[in-house]
C-alpha cells in the first residue's frame, strides 16, 4: 500500500528526536502494548493484520497520533471487524452483546508468557520451495504496489540489487495481512547501492540491504 | 505518575483504559494477563541481554563465529528468545563497514535482546532519513566515521531481525566480561552509537 507508513527516503520530518529515548513515557502505552497482544490471542489476529490495520488509519491520524494509540486504534479495528464489538460499544465502552465465549478464550498469564517466549512459527522446511534466486544474482524488484498490505518498501520498487542471502522458505506477510494462508515462499536478502537508490548525494561506498519476498523479485 | 494528569495524554490514555474495560467485559482479555505482559518485557528483555551476547562474542572467537553465522540459535543457546526475535542476524561493525538498523514500514526491532524499541528509533525522522542520509543521522547521534568506512544500512522488512556486533573498544583486555557487557550501550547493537 503506497501510504505514510511508507516512509523511507521521504524529506520533511526534520531532526532526529535522538533524546527521546524510551520505549514507553507513560503507563497507558504499557497497557495498550499489552492489550494488543493479549487480543492477538482470543480475537485472533496475527502481526501482519495489526500492521495492515495500522497502515490503514488515515495519514493526517497516522502522523498525528502516538505510536501505541495508533497500536490500539488498529486492534480496535482488527476485534471489530471479527464481528464482536460493534462501534457502539466501541464509542460507549459499554458491552451490548455476548460472543461466544469458546471460540474466543481470553488468555491467560502462563499461556502467553510461554507463547511470547516462544515466538512465532513464521517457516517451512527449505524443501517446501524450489529458490528460484541464487545467492550472487541480480534481481529486480518489480514495481508492483498494491492496494493492500505489502513488505516492498517503495524506494526500491524497479531498483536492481544483488541478491546475499537466501533466508529460507517463509509465510508470506502480504498473503497472512489478507487472510489469505501462508503461500509459503523464499526470503532473501538483497543489497542495493546508495547510489542506484537515491543519485548522486549518497555515498560512493553506501549500501541498503532488505529481506525480500520471492514473489517481489524479478529476473534482470 | 508524573503524566497522569498530563493534558494531551487524556485522550489516548482514556480510551485504552475504555477499550481494556469493554474487552475484560467480553470475556476477551484478563487484566492479570496485561500485567504480567508488561512486566515480562520489563524483566527479561532488554539490552542488557544484547549486551551479554556481545560481551561474550567479544571474548569467545568460536561464540562470535556461530552468533555471525546463525544469530537466532547463538543467541537462543544464552536464554534470549520470542516474539519479534526468531530469526535474527547479527552484522558485524569493522574499521571498513560501520552497519546501522532500521525499520522504515514499521518499528521492526529484535525485542528479546534489545527490548521494545525507543521512541526516536519509531519516529519518521529517523525511518525516512537513515536510509537515504545516514552519514547525516548519525551525525546527529554525536557519531562521525571516515568517508571511506562503508554504511551498511538494515532495513527490516521482513522476518529477520538485526542486532549490530559493535567494534570492542580499545584498552579493555583486562576486563571481564561483565565488565564488557557493561560498556555496550543499546544504541552501539543499533547502529546509531560507537562502543
Amino acid at each position: 500500500m503506497d501510504g505514510i507508513h511508507d516512509m523511507g527516503g521521504m524529506h520533511g520530518f526534520g531532526p532526529v528526536p535522538c533524546d527521546q529515548d524510551r520505549a514507553f513515557d507513560h503507563d497507558w502505552q504499557k497497557r495498550a502494548f499489552a492489550l494488543t497482544e493479549a487480543l492477538a490471542w482470543s480475537v485472533p489476529f496475527c502481526a501482519d493484520e495489526h500492521r495492515a490495520a495500522i497502515e490503514r488509519i488515515a495519514p493526517a491520524n497516522y502522523l498525528r497520533l502516538d505510536y501505541f494509540e495508533k497500536w490500539t486504534v488498529a486492534a480496535t479495528a482488527l476485534v471489530q471487524a471479527a464481528g464482536l464489538v460493534d462501534p457502539q460499544e466501541v464509542a460507549s465502552g459499554l458491552k451490548r452483546f455476548d460472543i461466544p465465549q469458546g471460540d474466543h478464550p481470553a488468555v491467560g498469564p502462563a499461556d502467553i508468557l510461554a507463547a511470547t517466549k516462544a515466538g512465532a512459527e513464521m517457516t517451512f522446511p527449505p524443501t517446501t520451495a524450489t529458490p528460484r534466486f541464487a545467492i550472487g544474482q541480480s534481481v529486480r524488484v518489480l514495481a508492483n504496489s498494491p492496494v493492500g498490505h505489502t513488505r516492498v518498501p517503495r524506494y526500491v520498487r524497479n531498483h536492481v540489487g544483488k541478491v546475499i542471502a537466501d533466508m529460507g522458505v517463509f509465510q508470506f506477510a502480504d498473503s497472512m495481512a489478507s487472510g489469505q494462508g501462508p503461500d509459503p515462499q523464499h526470503c532473501y536478502t538483497v543489497e542495493f547501492s546508495s547510489k542506484d537508490l537515491w543519485g548522486s548525494a549518497a555515498d560512493a561506498n553506501g549500501c541498503v540491504c532488505l529481506d525480500l519476498w520471492e514473489s517481489y523479485l524479478d529476473d534482470v | 505518575m508524573p503524566h497522569d494528569h498530563d493534558p494531551l495524554e487524556e485522550g489516548p490514555a482514556l480510551r485504552v483504559r475504555a477499550l481494556e474495560e469493554l474487552m475484560v467485559a467480553k470475556g476477551l482479555v484478563k487484566p492479570e494477563t496485561l500485567d504480567s505482559i508488561v512486566e515480562y518485557y520489563e524483566r527479561e528483555t532488554g539490552p542488557r541481554n544484547g549486551a551479554a551476547v556481545v560481551a561474550r562474542a567479544w571474548t569467545d572467537p568460536e561464540y562470535k563465529d556461530w552468533l555471525l553465522r546463525d544469530g537466532s540459535a547463538a543467541i537462543n543457546a544464552m536464554g534470549f528468545s520470542g516474539f519479534q526475535g526468531e530469526h535474527i542476524r547479527v552484522v558485524e561493525n569493522t574499521d571498513a563497514v560501520h552497519n546501522v538498523i532500521v525499520c522504515t514500514l514499521c518499528s521492526c526491532y529484535p525485542w528479546p535482546v534489545l527490548g521494545l524499541p525507543p521512541t526516536w528509533y519509531k519516529s519518521p525522522a529517523y525511518r525516512s532519513r537513515v536510509v537515504r542520509e545516514p552519514r547525516a543521522v548519525l551525525a546527529e547521534f554525536g557519531v562521525s566515521l571516515p568517508e571511506e568506512v562503508q554504511i551498511k544500512v538494515w532495513d527490516s522488512t521482513a522476518e529477520i531481525r538485526y542486532l549490530v556486533l559493535p567494534r570492542r573498544p580499545d584498552r579493555t583486555e583486562g576486563l571481564s566480561t561483565a565488565e564488557l557487557a557493561d560498556r555496550v550501550t543499546r544504541n552501539g547493537m543499533i547502529g546509531t552509537a560507537l562502543v
